[in-house]
Formats: structure tokens, C-alpha cells, sequence
């Protein structure tokens, strides 16, 4: 056990060295996810030994546009990630969330901000030289900021990224990016290399690409990507946007998917129940999910707001205008900004397109947001008839929902699809 | 070829034994700490009753907290499942089902096949079930029937904040101390209401459809029941004897699956 | 006087004045959250009302059912009426992307009650330049959006009448405010809430009239109020007078407050100068107004507590945040620090919208209340 002022970076390294050592083991294992917990590992050894290498550490919110954080030679730190996986690793979850708790957070905060802000307060994870947030995606992540500038002495920026996408709003962003920018380099005396910004941009077009043609394969009947694999996905996007390590990971996988489609191989042997995800599953039940998804034959296929990216192309020749435009076209974004009919018809048409035959909705506690859409996905699949299970869950928090609980609710609603 | 059903709970064990449709014998004994050994007893009992020898010429299918545990059935089921066949036996127009237990509230929708649609329950939260009900029976000190009979003279709904157990509580005793004190029917319908109130909750996420058959422990507190169906607007349809029905739906799963040819 | 303020409640959400207004062939658009620039409705002729929920907490299983149960009480609450029909007299409904509780409620609103003018504004969370020029572009649209829809055109001439109208009913709750600023006032902060209640509900010329006579009464009476503690209510969204008297009632005097229903809503005027389009005016004031705890930086709304604390001399502050009102639960400990700073202790207080302050609550206050009193000695 790690003393209770150490930060808890190492854990995650070690973690992945373990689980590297295990999958070299393993000859069948996906190359992809591989390359995944390589791309962890250079990631947080760079949090890791940022002091030694005399590099600038700016801590930043979910959704952000890391590439900016890139292009000037800063290593970013993705707080709601990084927390998260410490956690996951040293199973610190109840420690972190209480330690918010008494740096002041209310239940009202989702658990996932109360064990930032507790992370922070127990000295978990390093103290950033700079503190960024942004209100993507919800008042959470819109608040959470300030406090944790009290909690490390450090200086802050807020991105304000507007509610809707008229061109004021898209000229507001742009902005917005610039003061960060500036800012950013007043504070690390770090200068903008645009050309390598314009570089990432070029990257972040291909990743998306990539992303978009992982989704289509993900159609085949059997469907060729590991059931609960989407969240590999997510966590690229979050830690090496623009990154040439984030594209090798594509590429493999999309190889990898393509050879299976052709084999007409599933990723579950039997499949049975082609699933529609809606909001991200508890993370600390992933293996849990990965096994009763073999089991029962079920797997996730399309994830409308985690791995489907909006239309939209990006323009290296205009890097700060494309990095807007990708915080428009993130997928996870489509759940901001109004609930238009337009992006109601998308979730219904893709669970045609990818002939799903029931959706899971993982409602989250503290996701308010998400939760105030339930009734209104749930409608808008019966109206194509697709049923919707309702999970009450916490994404990070291990005592609000058991193994048994969510594979009792899984089994009915199995059987609930079986008799439809 | 006979079709058995088993419903293991962490108190009793049914069991409902149909012959071509027709129940033929059902039973119910104490639940014993090993689910296996209920499981057994409660058949042995059954068949016994009923006087017949089955030479293993039988499907069964388990249900319950303990139904995974048995080596007895072909296959578990999960409760919902079953509850939605044996409302839909008893009732055929049954399209909503309520079933309030003593830790768990859930609302479920029937297609017009007999077969479980949709659900909701709410998970994490004690208020708005049967072990709520008592609590709040026990803070007023009288007896569940009392409560339930004393609510129907209710002239108005006092507000308990319904929110959490813990916050009901202290609106009940706020409202049992005030000066004049809120009457007791009064306070009973309010707490009712409270529970209804989050029943309905979940029956509008899901669509409320008729008829709406309500089972389980509360199913038979006339003064939940009355508030409910002013909530609804119509009646309920509410079994008299409702203890098997979980039993009853596992075997006419069993039957199913005698009919579909399994051995 | 108060009692006519009362009545106007009572038959919330159709008051008699909405009715008369509708019986007239005139629109009535409903605004949630204070970054809606009423002016504009009211110089497009249409009545603004402010949509609310329940007056009281209520068992809200319609808003559960739609909002889940883990969105305020307040948006449930508001979403509920609305479902249940209450608000069908409504021509149009104008929201703000303020907090996520209000942008899913107009957003479950449009899809399942879909009222025949809908708009949402984008709200920058900041005060720079560029953030008022895009407030100003979405007031602007706004402001088309509802020429368009109501068939008429909004001229200089009449925003500027709107805005005097405006201007009047901030200057007179000024007055009513610093009336309260007395040692022994001659209102208590229940009434101020029921009188602030009823102007989100009538027209504001009837408004100013009656609020303009009970500043008269009021100045001339020698009535007072006093109590063991003068206290600040701050945080969520409050529309029950309930919840000040139950406090009240336990011998405290509210003597100010800063929520989004009163202070909040009424502190700055819209400023007209001869160099500024009076919708440039309207939109700079909108922006700048005392802040909601959406806003960033969170000083700018500390520093205004800080201010009423020292002008209202106040010994403690309850702070009274909905469940799950995040923007405000973030904000509470750096609050509860800057007010320690000032040597003013906080009661930090979880509620329902609605609630009326009794069971827990009142205990709680009255503990506060106790060692406010201890201080003093």
C-alpha cells in the first residue's frame, strides 16, 4: 500500500508493466491492446518524472484540446483519467471520494469531481504548475477548476466553450484558445510551435478517420471488437490526441477488425445480443463485463456519444479553427449543446444501421446531464422497438452497485431480449 | 412430462407444479440457509401433497435470490421474467405489473404475448418499499393494518419530503409533534402518498398501460392501494393470493420449454 | 398591501393578471434563469413571466420520471407543471444554458411539450470582451427570433421604455431593500419574498404601482421586526416565503440575501448612454449582473456577498442549495473561506426546492441561531 502522501502515479506504471508482461505472454492477445498499454505507460512515466525532466505540467479536465497542451512542449495531465486509474489500480476509490468530501465537495458532485478535488487534497497526484478545466461537459467539470487551485497553489485557466455552434460562438471559442494560449506561455515561458500544432491537426484528421472506419467494421454481424474495447477508444482520445503512437494503436486495431470481418469471426463466439452503450459503465467492473459479455454472448457495438464522431473534416492549414472544430465533432459532445431532434434521430438510425437489439443505459448518480436523458432515449427506441436497460450505477464508486446487482439486472434483461 | 416451478426466496420457497396448463399442486415451506436444500424440500413436499411419482419426468425452472443456487432445475430465470408470466396467466389484460417487496420496488411492462416488455426499479433507495412502510408504521406506533385503515379517512395529504428514508422520518415526527398535531390518517396517507408518488415515477419513465396488476407484500395494504389508484386514476387489479405467482410464471417458463421440445 | 402580493401567489401559475392579459389577444413568454433580458419581451408586447415550480415541495413523479431523480427539484418541479398543463397558456418559452438542470428541462420541455416559441440563449461563463460580444450576438438573435415569431418590430424607442420600466422596479426594490438595512425593519424577509414572487407574475406597471405604495406604507409604519440574529440567505433558487419565516419564526431576521429570485435578480440596472444601442445596454447589464455561481471567476460573486454582508450588517449567513445544484455545491468551500475570513459564520444547508424549512432544518437553524447568539456575548 502506498503511504497516504505519496503521489500514486508509480501504481499506474507498474500496473501496466504487469499487464504488458501478461499480454506478451499471451500469443492470442490483440496486438492493439498492446500498443494500448504502451501508450499508458509513456504517458504516465512522463507525468512521472516530470520534475527530473524540468518539463511544465498542466493539468486539464475531460474533453480538452490536449493538442494545444502538445504543440507547446507540455505534458498534459488528464485529471478525471488519471485519478480514476490510480484508483482502479491501488483501489483507493471510497479513500479518494471521501478525501473530497472533506476538502468540502457535497454529495451533489458526481464522484468522479469529489475524487479529483480528493486526489489533489491528499497530494495523489502531482501538483500541476497549471490548472485548465472547461465546461465540457456539464457543471462538474465546468466548477471544478478553482478549488483545485486553492488545493495546489497554482495558477488557472478557465475554457469557456459555448453552448451551441453558431459562428459568434465558433469565433468565441477560438478566442478562448487563444487566451489559453497566451497564458500558457506566459506562464511556462513555453512558445506556440504552430507548425507542430498544424502536424497534430493533420494526425487528428487521420485518428478520426480511423475512428470512423473502426465503426463501420463494428457493423459486421459477428461484430469483430471486443465487447467492452470501446473504452480504449475513449482513453486515447483523452490522453495522445494528434499523437503518432495514437495512430499506430488505430491502425492495428482497424487491421485487426478487418482480418476478423473477412473471417467472419465475432469478438464473443456466440453472439447473441448486439448492444447499443449509453454513458460509460462502471470502470471498476470492466473484467466483470468482459467475461458476462462472452458468456452471454453480448456485445457493444455502437456507442453513439463514446466512439461515433460527428460529421466534420479538420484543416491543418487553419490548426486553432480545426482544434474548435474537434471539440464540436468529439463524440461525446453531441450530448451538449441542445437535444435537438436532429441528434435524437442519429441514436435511432445508428441502432438501426448497426441492427441492435437492445441498449444499455449505465445512469450514472452524479451524471445529471446524462441521467435527464433517459426517459427521452428510452422513448425514442421503443418507438423503433428497442428495448433499454436502466442501470443504476457510479462510474468510479465500487459500494453503490456489486458484481451481483448489475449481472442480476444483465440476466433479465437477457431474457427480456430473448423473449422480444 | 410435468412443469415445475421454484421461486427461492431468503424466507420462503414456492413451488407450482402445472400439468398441461393446469396447476396441478403448489406449495410453500420455509426457505433453509442452503438454496439447494430448500429447493429439494419444497419439491418433495409438493409432489408428496399432490401424491405423485414423477420418475424425474419433469422440467423445472428456478427463480428467487436463491434460484441460481440449485442443482434441482434446467435453468434459473430472473424473478421479473417470471412475474410477468404468472400476472399474465391470472390476468391475460395485464400490460403493467407493480411489485412492491419488502426492499424492492419494481415496475414492469407485459406484451401482448404474456412476456416481460420493459422495466424500472429503483435501486439504491429504501424509501418507497415495504421495509419503509414499516419504519414509518413503527414511528407512529401503530400496526400496518391500522395504518393502512386509519389513511382511508385521510382528509388531506401532508408534504414527507419522500426524498430519502431519513428525511421521511423527520417530517413524520415534525408533523406527529406539531401544535395541533397533523391527524394520524392524514400522516398515513402522506406517507403512502410518498411511496406512490415514487412508484409513479417509475411508471411514467416506462408508460403507464392497462391494466396494472400490483403484487407483492404492500399489494395488500388496502390504503397504499386506494392512493395508488387515485394516482392512476382507475383501479388496480391486485390477486388475492399472490405469495406463488413468481413460482406459477417460473413454471409456465417450464411449460415453454416442454412445449419447445426440451428435455 | 402585502396581502394583495399574497392573493397574486396564491393563484400561481395563471394569475388574474395573466388571465387579463391573455383575455386582452396579448402573448404571455415564460423566461427561466436571470440571464434572460426581460426588456425584450416586454418591448416585443408581450407579458414576461418567470417560470417556477411548485410553490411548496411537492411529490414531483412526473419530473422523476422525465428529469430522473438525480436533476434538482427545481427543474423537476418546473418541468412537472409544465407537463401537467399548467403552463399551456404560455406562447413561448426563453432559457439560458445556465446550469444543466435548466438546459434538460428546455430541452425535455421543446421535445414533450413543444410550446410554439422556443429559444435557448448560449451564456458565456465569463465577463471579457469577447464573452459580452457573443452574449450581445445571442441577445440580438433573440430579439429577431421573437419579431419574427410575434410579427412585430422592436424599436429603439420601445426597448428603451422597457428598460425605464425595468429600471424603475430595480430602483423601487432597492428602496424596499434598504429599509431592511435598519436595525429594527419594518419588513421581514418572508414578505420581501412573497412581494419579489408576485412580480415575476404580473406585468411590471402594475408591479412598480403596488410596490411603490407598499414602500410608502411601509416608510410611514411603525411597524418592526427584530430577532436574536440578522442573517444572509444565499445559494440556489428560493421561491417559498415559507422557508425565510420558518427561520424567521425562530426569532432570526433575514435581512438580505443573494439569490437568483431577489437580489440577484434586481441589483444592477441597465445603464442608457447616448454611445450604446439600447439593446447593447440591456445585454451589457444581463452579463454583468450580480453573478450567478455559474460564472467564472467565482470572486466576482464572492466579493458581492462579502459587500451585502458588510452593508447589511449581517451576523451569519445560511446558505440553502437544492440537491444536486452543483454550480453552488462547488463553490460552498471556497465560500465558506472567504466568509471565514470576514468572521461571519455560514449554515450550510441541503434542500428541496420548495421546502419549507421544517423537520431537520429548523433544528439546525436553531442551533446556528444559538451559537450566533453565543458569539455575541
Amino acid at each position: 500500500m502506498t503511504s497516504k502522501t505519496t503521489n500514486r502515479i508509480e501504481s499506474i506504471i507498474k500496473a501496466c508493466s504487469v499487464i504488458l508482461r501478461m499480454i506478451k505472454a499471451r500469443p492470442n492477445v490483440r496486438k492493439s491492446e498492446q500498443v494500448y498499454y504502451e501508450i499508458l505507460t509513456k504517458y504516465f512515466t512522463r507525468i512521472r518524472d516530470v520534475k527530473q525532466n524540468g518539463d511544465f505540467l498542466a493539468a486539464h479536465t475531460v474533453f480538452f484540446p490536449t493538442e494545444i497542451l502538445y504543440a507547446m512542449n507540455i505534458v498534459p495531465m488528464h485529471t478525471e483519467s488519471t485519478t480514476w486509474m490510480t484508483a482502479l489500480f491501488t483501489g483507493e476509490a471510497t479513500e479518494l471520494v471521501t478525501a473530497g468530501a472533506e476538502a468540502g465537495l457535497a454529495s451533489e458532485i458526481c464522484t468522479p469531481h469529489r475524487g479529483i478535488a480528493g486526489a489533489f487534497t491528499i497530494k495523489a497526484l502531482p501538483d500541476p504548475d497549471v490548472m485548465l478545466w472547461s465546461n465540457l461537459i456539464c457543471d462538474n467539470t465546468a466548477k471544478s477548476g478553482e478549488l483545485i487551485m486553492e488545493l495546489c497553489g497554482c495558477p488557472g485557466y478557465f475554457l469557456d466553450h459555448p453552448f451551441q455552434e453558431s459562428e459568434q460562438e465558433r469565433n468565441y471559442l477560438i478566442g478562448e484558445l487563444q487566451g489559453m494560449i497566451d497564458f500558457l506561455q506566459d506562464q511556462s515561458g513555453r512558445k506556440m510551435d504552430w507548425d507542430k500544432l498544424s502536424q497534430l491537426v493533420a494526425e487528428m484528421d487521420k485518428q478520426i478517420k480511423l475512428n470512423r472506419e473502426i465503426c463501420e467494421l463494428r457493423k459486421a454481424v459477428p461484430t469483430p471488437f471486443s465487447p467492452q474495447g470501446f473504452l480504449e477508444l475513449l482513453t486515447l482520445d483523452y490522453l495522445f490526441p494528434g499523437q503518432p503512437e495514437a495512430t499506430l494503436y488505430l491502425e492495428t486495431l482497424r487491421d485487426e477488425l478487418k482480418e476478423k470481418v473477412n473471417a467472419k469471426t465475432g469478438a464473443v463466439e456466440n453472439e447473441r445480443f448486439r448492444l447499443m452503450s449509453l454513458f460509460v459503465p462502471p470502470m471498476y467492473l470492466m473484467s466483470f463485463l468482459e467475461k458476462m459479455s462472452h458468456e452471454f454472448g453480448a456485445v457493444s457495438v455502437i456507442e453513439p456519444f463514446f466512439t461515433y464522431w460527428a460529421d466534420g473534416k479538420l484543416d491543418p492549414s487553419k490548426p486553432l479553427e480545426s482544434v474548435a472544430q474537434k471539440s464540436y465533432m468529439i463524440p461525446e459532445v453531441q450530448m451538449y449543446g441542445p437535444m435537438t431532434d436532429a441528434k435524437i434521430q442519429r441514436v435511432s438510425d445508428l441502432a438501426k444501421q448497426y441492427k441492435i437489439d437492445g441498449a444499455v443505459f449505465y445512469a450514472d448518480t452524479g451524471c445529471r446531464q446524462t441521467c435527464a436523458l433517459i426517459k427521452l432515449l428510452k422513448d425514442t427506441l421503443s418507438e423503433i422497438d428497442i428495448p433499454m436497460l436502466t442501470l443504476d450505477s457510479d462510474v468510479v464508486d465500487p459500494t453503490m452497485m456489486s458484481q451481483e446487482d448489475i449481472r442480476e439486472k444483465f440476466e433479465g434483461f437477457f431474457e427480456l431480449l430473448e423473449d422480444y | 412430462m410435468k412443469a415445475l416451478g421454484i421461486d427461492i426466496g431468503s424466507l420462503t420457497t414456492k413451488v407450482v407444479v402445472l400439468n398441461n396448463g393446469v396447476i396441478e399442486t403448489s406449495c410453500v415451506v420455509d426457505s433453509d440457509d442452503e438454496a439447494d436444500t430448500s429447493a429439494k424440500v419444497a419439491v418433495a413436499r409438493a409432489l408428496g401433497q399432490a401424491n405423485i411419482n414423477l420418475n424425474g419426468d419433469y422440467y423445472i425452472i428456478s427463480t428467487g435470490a436463491g434460484g441460481k443456487a440449485t442443482s434441482i432445475s434446467q435453468k434459473s430465470k430472473a424473478i421479473s421474467s417470471c412475474l410477468a408470466r404468472g400476472i399474465y396467466h391470472l390476468y391475460s389484460s395485464a400490460r403493467m405489473g407493480i411489485d412492491i417487496g419488502a426492499e424492492s420496488g419494481i415496475v414492469f411492462k407485459i406484451n401482448e404475448r404474456g412476456k416481460l416488455k420493459d422495466q424500472a426499479s429503483h435501486d439504491k433507495c429504501a424509501a418507497g418499499t415495504g421495509v419503509f412502510v414499516k419504519q414509518m408504521a413503527k414511528l407512529m406506533q401503530i400496526s400496518l393494518e391500522d395504518m393502512s385503515e386509519l389513511s382511508l379517512d385521510a382528509k388531506t395529504r401532508p408534504e414527507i419530503s419522500g426524498t430519502c428514508a431519513v428525511f421521511a422520518e423527520s417530517e413524520v415526527i415534525s408533523h406527529v409533534h406539531r401544535d395541533p398535531p397533523t391527524p394520524m390518517a392524514d400522516i398515513a396517507a402522506g406517507i403512502y402518498y410518498s411511496i406512490v408518488s415514487r412508484l409513479m415515477a417509475l411508471c411514467k419513465r416506462v408508460g403507464i398501460e392497462k391494466d396494472v396488476v400490483v403484487t407483492g407484500g404492500v399489494a395488500q395494504n388496502k390504503g397504499l392501494i386506494n392512493i395508488l389508484e387515485q394516482e392512476l386514476g382507475f383501479k388496480v387489479l391486485v390477486p388475492d393470493n399472490a405469495q406463488s405467482i413468481v413460482a406459477l410464471g417460473a413454471a409456465i417458463i417450464a411449460q415453454e420449454q416442454i412445449e419447445k421440445g426440451a428435455k | 398591501m402585502l396581502e394583495k402580493f399574497r392573493e397574486i401567489n396564491l393563484s400561481f401559475p395563471q394569475t388574474s393578471y395573466i388571465k387579463e392579459h391573455i383575455s386582452s389577444g396579448k402573448k404571455v413568454i415564460g423566461w427561466l434563469c436571470t440571464y434572460v433580458p426581460e426588456e425584450i419581451i416586454h418591448a416585443a408586447g408581450a407579458l414576461p413571466i418567470r417560470i417556477t415550480g411548485y410553490q411548496q415541495e411537492q411529490e414531483l413523479d412526473d419530473g422523476t420520471a422525465y428529469l430522473y431523480v438525480n436533476n434538482c427539484s427545481f427543474s423537476r418541479s418546473c418541468l412537472q407543471l409544465a407537463l401537467r398543463g399548467e403552463y399551456d397558456f404560455l406562447d413561448g418559452i426563453v432559457g439560458g444554458s445556465t446550469c444543466d438542470g435548466v438546459r434538460r428541462l428546455f430541452d425535455l420541455w421543446r421535445k414533450y411539450k413543444g410550446t410554439a416559441f422556443n429559444q435557448i440563449l448560449s451564456i458565456p461563463r465569463k465577463f471579457t470582451t469577447q464573452a459580452h460580444e457573443l452574449y450581445l450576438s445571442q441577445v440580438t438573435q433573440f430579439k429577431q427570433n421573437l419579431e419574427k415569431h410575434m410579427g412585430v418590430t422592436i424599436t429603439d424607442e420601445a426597448l428603451t421604455k422597457s428598460i425605464e420600466l425595468y429600471n424603475e422596479t430595480r430602483a423601487l426594490l432597492k428602496k424596499l431593500y434598504d429599509l431592511r438595512k435598519s436595525d429594527s425593519p419594518p419588513i421581514s424577509g418572508a414578505e420581501v419574498l412573497e412581494v419579489l414572487d408576485a412580480g415575476f407574475r404580473m406585468p411590471k406597471e402594475a408591479f412598480n404601482d403596488l410596490l411603490s405604495k407598499l414602500i410608502n406604507e411601509l416608510s410611514e409604519s411603525s411597524a418592526t421586526h427584530t430577532g436574536r440574529a440578522r442573517l444572509a440567505v444565499v445559494g440556489s433558487v428560493l421561491n417559498n416565503p415559507e422557508f425565510i419565516k420558518s427561520i424567521e419564526d425562530q426569532n432570526a431576521l433575514v435581512v438580505t440575501d443573494e439569490l437568483c429570485t431577489s437580489t440577484r435578480y434586481w441589483s444592477d440596472p441597465v445603464v442608457l448612454d447616448n454611445n450604446k444601442s439600447p439593446l447593447e445596454a440591456i445585454s451589457k447589464r444581463y452579463l454583468n449582473n450580480f453573478p450567478c455561481a455559474r460564472m467564472y471567476p467565482s470572486d466576482e460573486r464572492f466579493d458581492r456577498i462579502i459587500q451585502l454582508v458588510r452593508d447589511f450588517k449581517v451576523d451569519g449567513v445560511v446558505s440553502q442549495i437544492i440537491r444536486y445544484c452543483a454550480p453552488y455545491a462547488h463553490d460552498l468551500p471556497l465560500l465558506i473561506k472567504k466568509l471565514e475570513a470576514e468572521n461571519v459564520p455560514i449554515l450550510a444547508l441541503d434542500v428541496e426546492y420548495g421546502t419549507s424549512g421544517s423537520g431537520q432544518i429548523a433544528t439546525r437553524v436553531q442551533a446556528f441561531l444559538e451559537m450566533l447568539e453565543a458569539r455575541k456575548q
